[in-house]
């Protein structure tokens, strides 16, 4: 146990250069570093000399650059600041699969391979290099998801957002009556991005319905989309508090108030 | 007088003047109050490192504007998420912009073009030569990574401006997982004194 932490305590270096691999490893280390002030303290100090790297190699950048991004400002909203209403949350603690560094492309194809799975397996890039070795299909599918979820970007700010966020959450869960739901939590704006695969098809008249389904109240987080392939398109699900689950039903069309059948998933939300 | 003593003075006054650590904190907290002028001035001083960084990891040009581009929106939407008792704006923006610049690398498609780039693209210290307002952090951070091991440079200069896992180092440097971890640690904590970093 002891050359355990020491094991650990080791990775700061490696933490600071961000050289650990998203996984299990940057997960159990991020689970250390909140219990080890002088590991954060060496982080830190740390980060202070990559700093530095990163000065050293300063390089001009191509002039338009500077136009892009001030037209970009321009028509970009900020995030409000994290308001805290207890003792500097800094960091969700889970039994969850934690990804830092998970975003944008990545996210994108965690998704397209969670998806194609029917379970959120590959969460490392050997992994998900590994799987898209062994499958060609896979890379169709990834094409295809890849594709709906740009064009889905462009027309959803909120979308975009979460999945360009630097720090979010992949979470998944089968469903009782089969099929998986994969989500993309982003716990800093209280927002996430569902996917499913494999869902039954339901009915003519009836609809799967998402909710939040907290301690106090439980609201409706919208509709899924009639799936094509088997694969519903991501929607986008805000508000989320602490203590919610992220809910699905089976609801008469177009849709109700509160859930009028039991909930065939029900995946804790660590916000 | 201890060498490393005048090495840390100066690198601190030189880096303070030119950085100005305090300042582009300040710079920070008014953007995230919506202040394009504040991000313009934040552009000015952070867009060389910020560009420089992710160039250095990725090496393609039209990628890394394009992930540079990313990482300085990403700055200005979340300004109010920045913590100045986490360190500083300057730490805040490289940090994420090696982090952006690693995602891409670790992203297959990236991959597979920083491979076919790295063969037909001269060494990046070239264009970091070119970077003249940069001389002084250089020299300070060739100097001490000289002063290091063999092993610990390379492990170090392979991690963040190769952007390799340290596993990946472990790989191409020969040496087992646990060494790597200690040569990396060993030589950060040599630079942090070398540099003055407190």
């Amino acid at each position: 146990m002891r050359f355990f932490r020491q094991d650990l305590h080791a990775l700061t270096g490696a933490y600071a250069l961000d050289a650990l691999d998203p996984g299990t490893e940057l997960t159990r280390f991020n689970g250390h570093l909140d219990r080890c002030p002088s590991c954060a303290g060496e982080v830190r100090g740390f980060r202070e000399v990559a700093t530095a790297m990163a000065f050293a190699a300063t390089t001009e950048p191509p002039p338009e650059l500077r136009d892009q991004v001030m037209a970009a400002v321009a028509r970009t909203r900020q995030l409000p600041p994290e308001v805290r209403t207890h003792a500097r949350p800094r960091r969700t603690r889970s039994a969850a699969p934690w990804l830092p560094w998970l975003s944008g492309a990545i996210a994108t194809a965690a998704i397209a391979v969670a998806v194609f799975f029917g379970f959120a397996q590959a969460h490392t890039r050997s992994e998900l290099d590994q799987a898209r070795a062994q499958n060609q299909a896979l890379a169709a599918a990834q094409a295809r998801v890849e594709a709906a979820l740009s064009q889905a970007r462009e027309h959803d700010q909120a979308l975009a957002e979460i999945l360009g966020a630097p720090h979010v959450t992949l979470l998944s869960q089968r469903t009782t009556t089969g099929g998986v739901a994969v989500v993309v939590l982003d716990a800093a704006t209280r927002k996430l991005v569902v996917a499913t695969s494999g869902l039954p098809a339901l009915p003519a008249g009836q609809v799967y319905q998402l909710w939040l389904i907290g301690p106090v109240r439980i609201v409706s987080a919208g509709l899924l989309p009639t799936a094509q392939a088997g694969v519903t398109t991501p929607v986008v699900a805000a508000g989320i508090v602490k203590g919610d689950k992220l809910g699905l039903t089976v609801e008469p069309a177009p849709g109700t108030t509160q859930p009028t059948t039991t909930p065939i998933l029900a995946l804790p939300l660590p916000v | 007088m201890n060498p490393n003593d005048s090495d840390a003075s100066r690198f601190r006054s030189a880096t303070a003047d030119r950085r100005g650590e305090r300042d582009l904190d300040d710079l920070l907290i008014h953007v995230a109050r919506g202040d394009q002028a504040a991000f313009e001035a934040l552009y000015d001083r952070m867009a060389g490192p910020v560009y420089g960084v992710i160039r250095r990891v990725l090496r393609d040009p039209s990628q890394s504007e394009e992930v540079a581009q990313e990482v300085l929106l990403e700055v200005w939407r979340s300004a109010a998420r920045f913590d100045p008792a986490m360190g500083g704006a300057a730490t805040w923006m490289t940090t994420i912009a090696h982090r952006r610049a690693i995602d891409r690398v670790r992203s297959t498609t990236a991959a597979a073009g920083r491979e076919q780039k790295t063969a037909d693209v001269s060494p990046p210290h070239d264009e970091v030569a070119e970077a003249v307002e940069a001389s002084l952090d250089r020299e300070r951070v060739r100097r001490c990574l000289d002063s290091l091991t063999e092993i610990q440079r390379e492990s170090i200069t392979l991690a963040y401006y190769g952007g390799h896992s340290y596993r990946q180092v472990a790989e191409l440097l020969n040496v087992t997982l646990g060494a790597i971890k200690t040569r990396i640690r060993d030589g950060l904590i040599r630079m942090r004194d070398c540099l003055g970093v407190n």
